[in-house]
């Protein structure tokens, strides 16, 4: 067997939902862990930080960066991670375009501090706490704002069919190359040339489980979306989200594209539309606003205001 | 994301005085025809539209108009055949429909509604394509900059 491929792998704001995927590659794991050499796993691994400062520049081969940089010690650990690292992977939607952390950025600071820690349904007079703790950024910028990254690998969380395509290939030295469709090409229900003529909402009446989902009024963003994870959830009964982002050029505005999908679909009266899409900022770009160029907007907005 | 930035470019007037940028979507069938006629008829109208022609507004991504204010520009005025006129039987009507989710979506992320406006315009309607030109123009100027927002 050829020599490991030393891999660091850095987690900032998220879930661990993309390494938990990682992990549930499971008896594939028997082949993949002694090809890996770990140099930095903060959750599994016990190496410090300070491991990872002490390393070399370039001198680990693959680097993989889960969540978003919304505190300090995470956009210290992401740009560590770009010096140490020959390739950087963005591990994961919010890794790649701000996901859910990144819908932060709806509100400013000072309301996200209000409804955290100062008043809420269990606190009162709370103060936000600053002692032995990272100082949170105000604003949350997506991570390839702070550093070039090589690879984007979406999905909230990968599928770890995904994870194991990608991480074989990487292992290989090959190009990782994916299959550019989106979540339709996978999905099995029937599709008509029909408009649609009302949209609903997820818990209104019952869809028909043979016939394509938009079409029967409930949006669905498989069409906008990159179908890595082969149509999980629209096979299931679910309606598509848009967690894999949009699909190659892969920083195409997935929100204002889905708008227009939508839009194509269900050409209906603006009264109408604005009636029966009640939250679009919120539907549309529920995983890549802060890569969006109404997220970009934001973002610029709001550093505005605490220069 | 996109790096490019206009917003570099200032544009002022020989007095030095701001002037709106104005991104201007027409469709090749009504409203760009009705632009030109505008020109053909000397119909006097403000010049900080930038015509962009395409084939249809339903070729209008809210990509576009997004990255056009994203990118600097101060309005951005999208017009095209009435509703139930479109050369290609019904892209204005997708159009339509996808202003009104953007609309609500610009608003909801804190930019001024008022810095965009659909319009329809006909071939033979000169004189409405360049009321809209000077309504969005006047509009935008009362409103600023976009980088006023964020400089």
């Amino acid at each position: 067997m050829a020599d490991p491929v030393s891999i660091a792998m850095g987690q900032g704001s998220s879930c661990w939902g993309c390494f938990q995927s990682l992990v549930d590659i499971h008896l594939n794991l028997a082949q993949v862990l002694p090809a890996l050499e770990i140099k930095y796993w903060q959750a599994v691994a016990d190496f410090k930080l300070h491991h990872l400062e002490s390393y070399e520049d370039k001198s680990i081969v693959v680097g993989l960066y889960e969540g978003m940089a919304r505190t300090e010690e995470d956009i210290h650990l992401l740009k560590l991670l770009r010096d140490k690292c020959q390739v950087l992977i963005a591990f994961g939607s919010c890794s790649c375009f701000g996901g859910i952390p990144g819908l932060a950025n709806f509100s400013d600071i000072e309301e996200c501090y209000d409804v955290k820690f100062r008043e809420n349904a269990t606190v009162t007079g709370g103060k936000v706490p600053s002692e032995n703790l990272p100082g949170i950024a105000p604003v949350v910028k997506p991570n390839n704002s702070f550093v070039d990254i090589d690879i984007y690998l979406p999905g909230c969380p990968p599928t770890s069919k995904l994870i194991l395509t990608a991480v074989t290939k990487l292992l290989a030295g090959e190009p990782i190359e994916l299959p550019p469709h989106t979540v339709c090409h996978y999905c099995e229900r029937e599709k008509k040339e029909t408009p649609v003529e009302k949209i609903l909402r997820p818990y209104q009446g019952i869809a028909d489980p043979d016939r394509c989902l938009l079409e029967q009024g409930y949006i669905c963003m498989g069409s906008s979306t990159w179908g890595l994870c082969e149509g999980q959830c629209v096979n299931k009964g679910a309606t598509c989200r848009g967690c894999f982002g949009p699909p190659p050029p892969i920083l195409q505005d997935h929100g204002a594209n889905s708008m227009a999908m939508l839009g194509t679909y269900a050409p209906l009266p603006s009264e109408q539309i604005k009636e029966q899409v009640k939250d679009p900022l919120g539907t549309f770009y529920r995983f890549d606003y802060a890569t969006s160029n109404l997220g970009q907007i934001r973002i610029k907005r709001e550093e505005v205001k605490t220069r | 994301m996109t790096s490019t930035s206009l917003s570099t470019t200032e544009t002022v007037d020989s007095q030095g005085e701001w002037e709106p940028k104005i991104m201007a979507f027409c469709c090749n069938w009504c409203s760009y025809a009705g632009a030109d006629l505008a020109g053909t008829s000397r119909i006097q109208y403000p010049t900080n539209a930038r015509i962009l022609r395409v084939n249809c507004t339903g070729r209008i991504s809210p990509e576009f108009i997004l990255a056009a204010l994203n990118m600097g520009a101060d309005g951005v005025l999208v017009s095209g055949c009435h509703p139930g006129d479109c050369h290609y039987t019904s892209g204005n009507l997708k159009a339509r429909a996808r202003w009104a989710l953007m609309e609500t979506a610009i608003e909801q992320a804190g930019v001024d509604p008022r810095r965009v406006r659909l319009q329809w315009a006909s071939a033979s309607e000169a004189q409405v394509f360049a009321d809209g030109v000077r309504t969005l123009t006047e509009q935008v100027r009362k409103l600023g900059p976009i980088r006023r927002e964020w400089v």
